[in-house]
């Protein structure tokens, strides 16, 4: 029962929590000296960064599980775990050069963590492409490349430390004023339960629809052998 | 030493094959005398000084493209006879095929970064020291391309042997080889500008390679037969008792 309803709990508390976040960003952190107003894209710029990561590890994990078992359920999260990675980086890839204007004088740098971010989110489009577009049997094809795609995720961290970067360094997450931190976890919260809301209806949408395909398969198979049409 | 044998076995086989014709080296070699042409035209008037970051992204660019065709040409001789399923079906171990194919798709490539980087070298004074350090520029090819056809030679077989259209090939490979070609830019361009740590980037390419082969080979099995043991045998088992997807 409370799997059943999971999911829509979740996107309710976010339509809830999310007001009150946005009014806290915005009505109670003050405006930051150098970057102004644009600093506020911080508070949502750097949830869907962190949830563009974990949806290409979830991903990743998913595919394995799928190659492994053979899982529907496997496959249903790392489709939906994809779809939500794209939304998210897509969410990044355009608050980020309105960040880099304010901040460095010019939306694409070409940083090290820019170019990464934009790359992770090829391959997760790359994903999608090939589940949606590809020809039969490439779900396996799309398995590998989503578990490669995790395997970027720590390459693309390293590639921070490694390339010199204009970015800010992962610690100036850890260093804001408590201000900042207690309206940042409030919008964190928001998206994190939006994001698991809309991932649990998804997965649950992807199982139902295969498994209505392969009923209707079954149906058919036996109407074939009785003799009679299906239709 | 059952694998190393079958490894040698089909290397040896798909050498024969290509010298009957020399298909795949000969397109290869001249993509990447096309490739240098576009680069000269594009690139050759530009001062040293922006040479130096012109040339690691022209070398690399081109080992990309050219990989990309090498892998499509040596699959579509499996796919033209099908006889990808026939090996797969056979009794060889899936890895020896992996590593076979690989090392074919390495020589060609290699091969072509034979034409590649002396040409980059006379045609772009910046990339001089390329052949100061004959050795480094060498080990820093070499892992560079191991690293790409790690990742390529896994998906080329799964289009392969699937129905799948090669189109997708560059959809997949490029994406996922970036990585991979951007530590080969920082260590091509440490070695441009004298860099006093570029020997350290060679151990990192070195690193990459390993997780890469090794995420290649174990995932060429599940990705072209299916995973949950037992292969393409079992596979067909399961779909004939109704058990397929679940």
């Amino acid at each position: 029962m409370i799997r059943r309803f999971l999911p829509d709990g979740m996107l309710l508390a976010s339509a809830v929590i999310f007001p009150y976040s946005v009014a806290r960003i915005f009505l109670d952190t003050p405006i930051e000296r150098t970057m102004g107003t644009a600093f506020k894209i911080f508070f949502f710029h750097v949830p869907m960064g962190w949830l563009t990561m974990l949806m290409a590890v979830i991903c990743g994990v998913a595919a394995a599980i799928e190659l492994r078992r053979r899982s529907m359920t496997a496959s249903a999260v790392a489709l939906a775990a994809a779809e939500l990675g794209f939304v998210c980086g897509l969410g990044v890839l355009l608050t980020g050069p309105i960040w880099g204007n304010a901040t460095w004088g010019k939306p694409w740098t070409g940083d090290a963590r820019q170019m990464s971010t934009a790359l992770l989110w090829l391959v997760i489009a790359a994903y999608l492409l090939i589940r949606h577009y590809g020809p039969s049997g490439s779900k396996r094809l799309a398995a590998g490349l989503a578990i490669f795609g995790a395997v970027d995720v720590p390459i693309i961290y390293y590639a921070v430390k490694l390339w010199k970067t204009t970015h800010p360094t992962t610690e100036v997450v850890g260093s804001l004023p408590p201000a900042l931190w207690a309206a940042f976890w409030p919008g964190l919260g928001a998206i994190l339960l939006c994001t698991f809301g809309l991932m649990g209806l998804r997965i649950r949408q992807l199982v139902l629809a295969e498994q209505l395909d392969e009923a209707w398969v079954r149906v058919s198979d036996r109407e074939a052998t009785d003799g009679t049409d299906p239709t | 030493m059952v694998l190393l044998r079958q490894i040698r076995l089909l290397l040896l086989a798909e050498l024969r094959q290509e010298v009957r014709s020399f298909e795949v080296v000969l397109t290869s070699a001249f993509f990447s005398v096309v490739m240098m042409a576009l680069f000269a035209l594009s690139l050759g008037a530009l001062p040293v000084e922006s040479q130096l970051m012109a040339v690691p992204g022209a070398l690399w660019l081109s080992v990309a493209f050219v990989g990309s065709l090498t892998l499509t040409r040596v699959f579509d001789r499996e796919r033209e006879s099908d006889t990808l399923r026939a090996l797969l079906v056979g009794p060889v171990n899936r890895m020896a095929i992996y590593f076979s194919k690989a090392a074919v798709a390495l020589l060609v490539l290699l091969l072509a970064t034979a034409v590649l980087v002396p040409g980059l070298i006379v045609i772009f004074p910046g990339a001089a020291p390329m052949a100061e350090r004959p050795l480094f520029s060498a080990a820093m090819v070499l892992l560079g391309c191991v690293g790409y056809v790690a990742v390529g030679t896994l998906f080329a077989a799964g289009l392969a042997a699937g129905s799948g259209k090669n189109v997708l090939l560059s959809l997949i490979l490029h994406p996922l080889t970036t990585p991979v070609l951007m530590f080969n830019l920082v260590a091509t361009r440490a070695l441009l500008e004298a860099h006093p740590g570029a020997d350290a980037y060679l151990g990192r390419l070195a690193a990459v390679d390993v997780v890469l082969v090794v995420l290649g080979a174990w995932l060429f099995e599940p990705v072209l037969v299916g995973g949950g043991g037992g292969g393409a045998a079992a596979a067909a088992g399961r779909r004939a008792r109704g058990g397929a997807g679940r």
